[in-house]
């Protein structure tokens, strides 16, 4: 039986006045029922087009899908008519954004927003669906439901737009629930309740979860499979714990040292990655991190490493991440945090 | 400062890779546009450049001053007088189709209409010119004193602007060139000028605000720079690209203005050639002679429209934002 | 709510005012060239007696703020004074004419409405078309045609050389005549009316669909699985909407304010066109009565459209009803 979704060797490419923005170059992956699956890399690193592409959600153009596929249940949804993949968009697949204060329509009502995708897939009545919406309101854990679905977006705080928006996407009950930096926009203790809230749906409905987020301490709450996104490639793929505890990419180090610890040593310090990702339509020769890599060689800048499967299940981009002696000078090493 | 940490920040736009540039353009910065001025005008001027209406518009307008600044040096020998009437063959030649004796045919008074086209011309981008320029003066002058002494002044200021801007552009201008006597152009002049200074004092008022707040500014005076001087270096420069945009606008505006006062008899006098004036005449001969009534007109509309593209194109390249 | 209208009905007050000022300042003997009471009576002659009781009736003899008090006051209460030519109120002459200045200026609004937003609508959806282009391009021309050459081009086209082809044709000569509240006595005069208007309205419907197209809200839209036809008319229509609503009742405001120069054209029985008339007959009183009648119309039109705002976006009311 094939994966529930399946990205194979994916290039979304846009094409702007001012030259071709490779935004993702070649990010492959599989999803399981009820896996969650955690993206993460700085901005622009292509996480967010990933998903949207999956949406078939990226603007096309200046957009475009230069090569690979995009599967659900061994349907490739590139090749689906715009009418298919509506279908599936909102129903089978729901998608959860960044910024719950821009994402929810001001002038509608938050009931009628949930209920919408309803409306569409399922055929449901006005009545029925409003029902439904209150009802969803309440398992996202909304008080007073039922008086609250008449509010507008302004009137809910931060973190219930959120929670709203996690109940629009719940809806139809969707296979796949991709997650957009959801937290992001959200203070600190929200972001936690939201998580919970996420997990909690998780085990109910066993939804496969797609999470992006430039924040690894989210991903590793929450993840079973973790992809590593550098100026639109993966450059790290393996089982979460794999990951976070033998990190094998000299860019997933920088990631995990530039996350705040409290059982540091040094007092706490952050360690940030030096430099700025690359711009996507000049990208350096060879390996697009080189200029940011602390351990980069001659041959860094001149040849572009391969996703290689390192361990079982474990895959880098990197020349030396089969290297025993390399990955020893990893700051990770040691004492393999997390 | 130099060492700023550059930890993973915090991703805000999923989209920005590739959402349209012309949405997602930040607009100029306060400190970028002091700090690059030249750039910023060479940035500009290709931006316009490439804009092919604003450049027709600009063609247009080059074309109708060249015309209306050489008139005296050809158009009176070549396609006779706009004004004085021949005697000798008048009736003879009275309303005439054009032909290649007269391009544009003739009027009542065997006048050729192409030479009172130019004319006409002439008349209205004076008017244009010259009302703007009161416009400008005024709410230059206006908007400064609002925005640098503010308290009282401001609202004084302020308030009559509000007064000026809810009456009816057109109507007041006719009501207070009617009022004034009519007739003479200077009237005109004036009564474009004094409605249309509202916007300019806003504009002016809004950019001297913004600017104030800057220390640049702060450090300037504490350096001893005068007030004047401050105005001139520091906040001009900013303030120049909506004036810009406002005023060429304007001028459209202020064009088609004097157009309908001269139409209803309260403009340029005849038998002084004017395009509003030309309209009121061929309402007479509508069906006798309808092309009176074309080459006025037509008149009106591309320089107007001229005026409207290129405003346009100014405020794209300009990168001024409208504010409603 | 009510707090809110107050609010700004308090605001209009020293508007109004400077209004009132100003109007009276123009028809002052310090501005206005001439002998007041000139005006008053015209050209014939009269006896010393006479002329001094027009003084004292109209206290010309009084200074200028004692005048301006008497006009205010006469003013708050309904009074225009009257007419130097028929001898009449004002407020009954204008009163005459304001509902066919007000129905043509509604005519308008629907012409504009109808054809703005279509093109508006049609452009922002097909960005960068041929339909787009045109659509701009024709706005910017509708914005600098003259109305009154427009006016008297439609009479001409429509009103005679259809005539004489024989086609349907409108009427361009009996807008006085008794019978002239039929439709098609509407079509040219709103039409010419509604031109600048219209392209205004085009213009901001498609920035604003635009702009409305660009948020993330749309996307979600997009997500649930709607179709970019129903993602447009379901959520972004409403939003785009309601600053070109805004900007629809402030211009019904603009055009009850602009119809002097249609009037004209088409010899319409307006509030325009006896300001026009009293500005040839030097009849002072109905032009600054009618200016002010114009105005406070305008501003009345603008507070409802404030208002009606506040309804439209669940946002505005939602602050208003916090404070």
């Amino acid at each position: 039986m094939p994966p529930l979704m399946e990205v194979d060797d994916l290039r979304m490419h846009f094409f702007t006045r001012d030259g071709v923005v490779k935004a993702v170059d070649g990010v492959s992956f599989a999803l399981e029922a009820g896996q969650t699956l955690g993206m993460v890399g700085e901005s622009g690193s292509g996480k967010s087009v990933t998903a949207l592409s999956l949406m078939r959600l990226v603007p096309e153009p200046p957009g475009k899908v230069v090569s690979g596929d995009i599967r659900f249940k061994g349907e490739s949804i590139l090749r689906m008519s715009e009418k298919e993949q509506g279908r599936l968009r909102g129903d089978r697949i729901a998608m959860i954004f960044q910024d719950p204060m821009t994402s929810l329509n001001p002038v509608h009502r938050i009931g009628r927003q949930i209920a919408e995708p309803l409306r569409l897939h399922k055929g449901a009545s006005k009545k029925e669906a409003w029902g439904a919406a209150v009802e969803l309101l309440a398992q996202v854990g909304i008080p007073q439901p039922a008086e609250r679905a008449w509010d507008y977006p302004h009137e809910f705080s931060g973190g219930m737009r959120q929670r709203a928006m996690i109940a629009m996407a719940l809806a139809c009950d969707p296979e796949v629930l991709i997650a957009d930096e959801p937290t992001t926009a959200l203070d600190v203790t929200i972001q936690a309740q939201i998580l919970e809230l996420m997990r909690e749906i998780q085990a109910r409905t066993g939804s496969a979860i797609i999470m992006i987020s430039h924040d690894l301490g989210v991903v590793a709450d929450i993840a079973d499979h973790v992809l590593v996104m550098y100026a639109g490639k993966a450059v790290e793929f393996g089982a979460a714990d794999e990951v976070f505890c033998r990190p094998l990419h000299p860019y997933t180090w920088g990631l995990l040292e530039s996350l705040p610890r409290h059982d540091a040593d040094d007092g706490g310090r952050l360690s940030p990655i030096k430099g700025q990702p690359p711009s996507l339509i000049n990208l350096p020769s060879g390996c697009a991190f080189s200029p940011r890599c602390a351990y980069a060689t001659e041959r860094c800048c001149s040849e572009a490493p391969h996703l290689v499967e390192i361990d079982s299940g474990h895959s880098s981009a990197c020349h030396f991440s089969a290297d025993k002696d390399f990955l020893n000078r990893s700051p990770h090493s040691a004492t393999g945090k997390l | 400062m130099a060492e700023a940490p550059e930890q993973i920040p915090g991703e805000r736009s999923a989209r920005g890779a590739g959402t349209d540039s012309s949405m997602g353009r930040p607009p100029l910065s306060i400190a970028e546009s002091v700090g690059k001025g030249r750039t910023l005008r060479g940035d500009a001027w290709r931006r316009l450049r490439k804009n092919r209406l604003a450049v027709a518009g600009l063609v247009w307008v080059a074309i109708m001053v060249l015309l209306a600044v050489s008139a005296d040096l050809w158009v009176p020998r070549y396609l006779g007088d706009p004004v004085d009437i021949d005697t000798t063959q008048a009736a003879s030649q009275s309303l005439q189709p054009p032909s290649w004796d007269h391009l544009l045919g003739t009027d009542r008074m065997s006048r050729d209409i192409a030479s009172r086209i130019i004319y006409g011309a002439r008349a209205s981008l004076l008017v244009g010119a010259v009302a703007v320029g009161i416009m400008l003066v005024i709410g230059l002058v206006m908007g400064a004193v609002a925005a640098y002494y503010g308290g009282i002044w401001d609202s004084i200021i302020m308030r009559a602007a509000d007064i000026f801007l809810a009456f009816p552009y057109v109507l007041f201008a006719i009501v207070l060139v009617g009022v004034m006597g009519g007739g003479s152009p200077t009237n005109v002049f004036l009564a474009i000028g004094l409605l249309g200074w509202p916007g300019i004092a806003r504009i002016f008022r809004g950019s001297v605000l913004a600017v104030r707040e800057n220390e640049y500014v702060d450090a300037a005076r504490a350096m001893g720079a005068s007030t004047p001087r401050i105005l001139f270096r520091h906040i001009m420069p900013n303030a120049i690209a909506p004036l810009v945009v406002y005023a060429t606008m304007s001028i459209g505006v202020a064009i088609l203005a004097e157009a309908a006062l001269s139409f209803l008899g309260m403009g340029v006098q005849p038998p002084a050639p004017s395009w509003g004036g030309m309209l009121s005449e061929a309402r007479g001969y509508l069906f006798t002679a309808p092309w009176l009534m074309v080459y006025p007109g037509i008149g009106i509309l591309t320089t107007v429209l001229a005026f409207v593209l290129l405003g346009d194109g100014l405020r794209d390249a300009l990168d001024v934002r409208k504010k409603e | 709510m009510l707090a809110y209208i107050a609010r700004r009905v308090v605001q209009m007050i020293p508007v109004f005012i400077g209004i009132t000022v100003i109007l009276f300042l123009i028809r002052s003997p310090a501005i206005v060239p001439g002998d007041p009471v000139r005006m008053i009576v015209g050209e014939r002659a009269i006896s010393q007696a006479l002329y001094d009781q027009v003084v004292k009736e109209n206290a010309l003899d009084k200074p200028l703020y004692y005048q301006y008090g008497r006009y205010l006051t006469r003013l708050v209460q309904g009074d225009l004074g009257d007419s130097y030519q028929l001898k009449r109120p004002v407020t009954h002459i204008l009163f005459e004419k304001l509902p066919n200045t007000l129905k043509l200026a509604l005519v308008a609004l629907l012409i504009e409405t109808v054809i703005g937003l279509a093109a508006g609508i049609l452009s922002a959806v097909k960005k960068y078309s041929f339909w787009d282009m045109l659509v701009t391009l024709s706005t910017a021309i509708l914005v600098s045609v003259p109305v009154f050459w427009l006016g008297m081009g439609l009479q001409v086209l429509f009103g005679v050389k259809f005539k004489q082809w024989g086609l349907p044709y409108l009427p361009v000569y009996d807008m006085t005549s008794r019978d002239f509240s039929t439709v098609v006595h509407f079509i040219m005069p709103g039409f010419t009316l509604a031109s600048a208007s219209m392209a205004y309205a085009a213009r901001i419907t498609r920035s604003q669909l635009l702009e409305v197209m660009g948020q993330d809200y749309m996307r979600t839209a997009a997500a649930k699985g709607l179709s970019r036809r129903d993602v447009i008319w379901k959520h972004g229509m409403k939003n785009a909407m309601i600053p070109v609503v805004t900007f629809l009742g402030m211009d019904l405001g603009a055009m009850v304010g602009g119809t002097i120069l249609t009037e004209m054209v088409f010899n319409w029985p307006g509030v325009g066109l006896e300001i026009y008339n009293a500005i040839q007959l030097r009849d002072w009183p109905i032009v600054t009565g009618g200016v002010i009648v114009i105005v406070f119309m305008v501003m009345i039109i603008n507070l409802i459209v404030d208002i009606s705002y506040a309804f439209l976006d669940p946002r505005i009311r939602y602050t208003k009803a916090v404070k």
